[in-house]
């Protein structure tokens, strides 16, 4: 299952966070709540070797930009396999997010979504094409 | 505007320091004094990031004022983080260009040797975004996460950033001033234990006490603050597009020369934030000392050396000299002023305009100042 993630956008400048902010980091405004899926490409992560009071070592911190633009700090359980770049789960675990590689099932469904999305794309270009066939016969006629 | 000039500059020397941070403050204040010829200022600023959490004294502007014999005399305290020296420096100037006052004291220092790492690091940490801090994410571990990001669009190597640290303590074995006076090699910094990776110990600076004092005047002296910039960003470093590049060392950097009224081509020494290695590199190119993606090779080819083209660090950075968080800023402007005036000792380089370039937090709130010999 793909987590959806609480965030929030500003209706200024669209810039997106999460987790959700009251006001916008950059404009004065209140900001929009808005909902992201838990799956995005890994920007960067580190393993700190001397975690602070009430974390244990080593702990591994990534930072995730989440489909639909924010960027997102997250735990993981290990940085085997991880490259700035992956495409990643991001869940919660006991209201702390962990990221992870995708399974099998997720990215099989993040594949039809993204087809589905480009099949609309191709379906909106053939229309507009047609249209545009049939009004350059009704000029001609 | 008034001119602002540099009356007199003094510091304690930084390391692990027994006196208390008050006894820190009136030392550095005491030799800045005397440098200046003054006795008296008409007003105090003092810097200090964490005073309430290190030392547990609050109301610090009228409690160092008056610890250090000055209680009839106007003070208050200014706070950006790490950066508080530099803020403080600010605030200082600002009274004296608008005609406020004729002579400021600024001092700046911090006292946190006493407690346990983990403790120091907690509070230092509360400077972070609340939301990272839930995650673990320290100042190393933030540091981490934009050394990564560093490496990895070739903007550095880590050889480049481990070369930061060997130039850096070289420099500081020769400042009597600095909290670690010995050099280290290339092997033993890459070889030092892994803090945040890939971030090393030996790229990180030290926990030091210490304090350093600055005086403004009207007058004129042998230096002059040609020029100030502060620049700002996002608390949280998530709420960033870019990571290897500090948009607040930018706009202060852009600030500062408008002000002074020439560009980076006419800086000859710099005393720059290196409170991680990589951050030395990162802040040659935002403020255009270097060309951009030519910070790591100035640096592997000795530009950035004592004797290179544009030394910086002669003081050895917050790496060697130390980091005494709110003192720094101002131990940054100490080195400048001796280093305009031919005071640096063993040091010495020449030069005619120094830059000093300080971070707060994790460069939320950052400063660029210019000094020039007169």
């Amino acid at each position: 299952m793909i987590e959806t993630i609480p965030a929030s956008r500003c209706p200024q400048c669209s810039m997106i966070v999460a987790p959700p902010a009251a006001y916008c980091p950059r404009h004065p405004v209140k900001m929009i709540s808005a909902v992201l899926p838990g799956v995005g490409e890994v920007v960067t992560f580190t393993t700190l070797h001397s975690a602070p009071e009430g974390f244990r070592s080593p702990l591994h911190i990534a930072i995730v930009e989440l489909e639909g633009g924010a960027r997102f700090v997250c735990h993981g359980a290990e940085t085997r396999g991880i490259k700035i770049g992956s495409h990643v789960a991001v869940e919660a675990v006991d209201e702390v997010y962990y990221f992870s590689h995708l399974g099998a099932l997720d990215r099989a469904r993040l594949f039809w979504r993204r087809t589905g999305r480009a099949g609309e794309r191709v379906n909106a270009i053939a229309r507009s094409v047609g249209k545009r066939v049939w009004k350059g016969r009704q000029r001609a006629s | 505007m008034r001119d602002v000039w540099i009356a007199g500059v003094g510091m304690t020397r930084v390391g692990r320091r027994s006196e208390a941070l008050q006894d820190l403050m009136a030392e550095a204040s005491q030799k800045a004094l005397g440098d200046a010829g003054i006795d008296v200022p008409d007003a105090i600023v003092v810097a200090a990031m964490n005073p309430e959490e290190f030392v547990g004294d609050g109301n610090f502007a009228s409690n160092v004022a008056t610890y250090m014999g000055f209680a009839d005399v106007p003070a208050l305290r200014i706070e950006t983080a790490t950066s508080s020296g530099a803020a403080a420096f600010f605030a200082g100037f600002a009274e004296i260009a608008a005609g406020l006052r004729r002579t400021v004291l600024v001092v700046g220092g911090e006292k946190m040797t006493h407690l346990a790492t983990p403790r120091v690091s907690e509070i230092i940490g509360r400077s972070i975004d609340p939301y990272e801090r839930s995650y673990g994410a320290t100042m190393p571990a933030l540091a981490g996460l934009i050394t990564r990001a560093l490496i990895a669009k070739h903007a550095a190597t880590l050889r480049e950033i481990s070369q930061v640290a060997v130039k850096n303590h070289a420099n500081a074995v020769l400042n009597p001033y600095a909290h670690f006076p010995h050099a280290v090699t290339l092997d033993e910094v890459m070889e030092s234990r892994v803090v945040a990776e890939p971030l090393r110990l030996l790229h990180c600076c030290p926990i030091s006490d210490g304090a350093a004092a600055v005086v403004l005047t009207t007058d004129r002296t042998r230096v002059r603050l040609a020029g100030v910039g502060q620049g700002t960003d996002t608390l949280a470093i998530r709420h960033r597009r870019v990571l290897t590049s500090f948009r607040a060392t930018e706009a202060a950097a852009h600030d500062a020369f408008a002000m002074a009224g020439f560009g980076p081509e006419r800086v000859d020494l710099a005393e720059l934030h290196d409170a991680f290695a990589p951050f030395e590199l990162i802040a040659l190119e935002d403020i255009g000392l270097v060309p951009p993606g030519k910070a790591g090779s100035a640096t592997m080819n000795g530009e950035t050396a004592r004797d290179g083209r544009l030394p910086v660090n002669p003081s050895g950075g917050l790496k060697a000299r130390g980091h005494p968080l709110a003192g720094t800023g101002l131990a940054q402007i100490v080195e400048c002023v001796w280093q305009l005036t031919g005071r640096a000792g063993a040091r010495q380089v020449s030069g005619r305009v120094a830059l000093a370039h300080s971070i707060g937090g994790l460069a939320t709130n950052n400063w660029v100042t210019l000094l020039e010999a007169a």
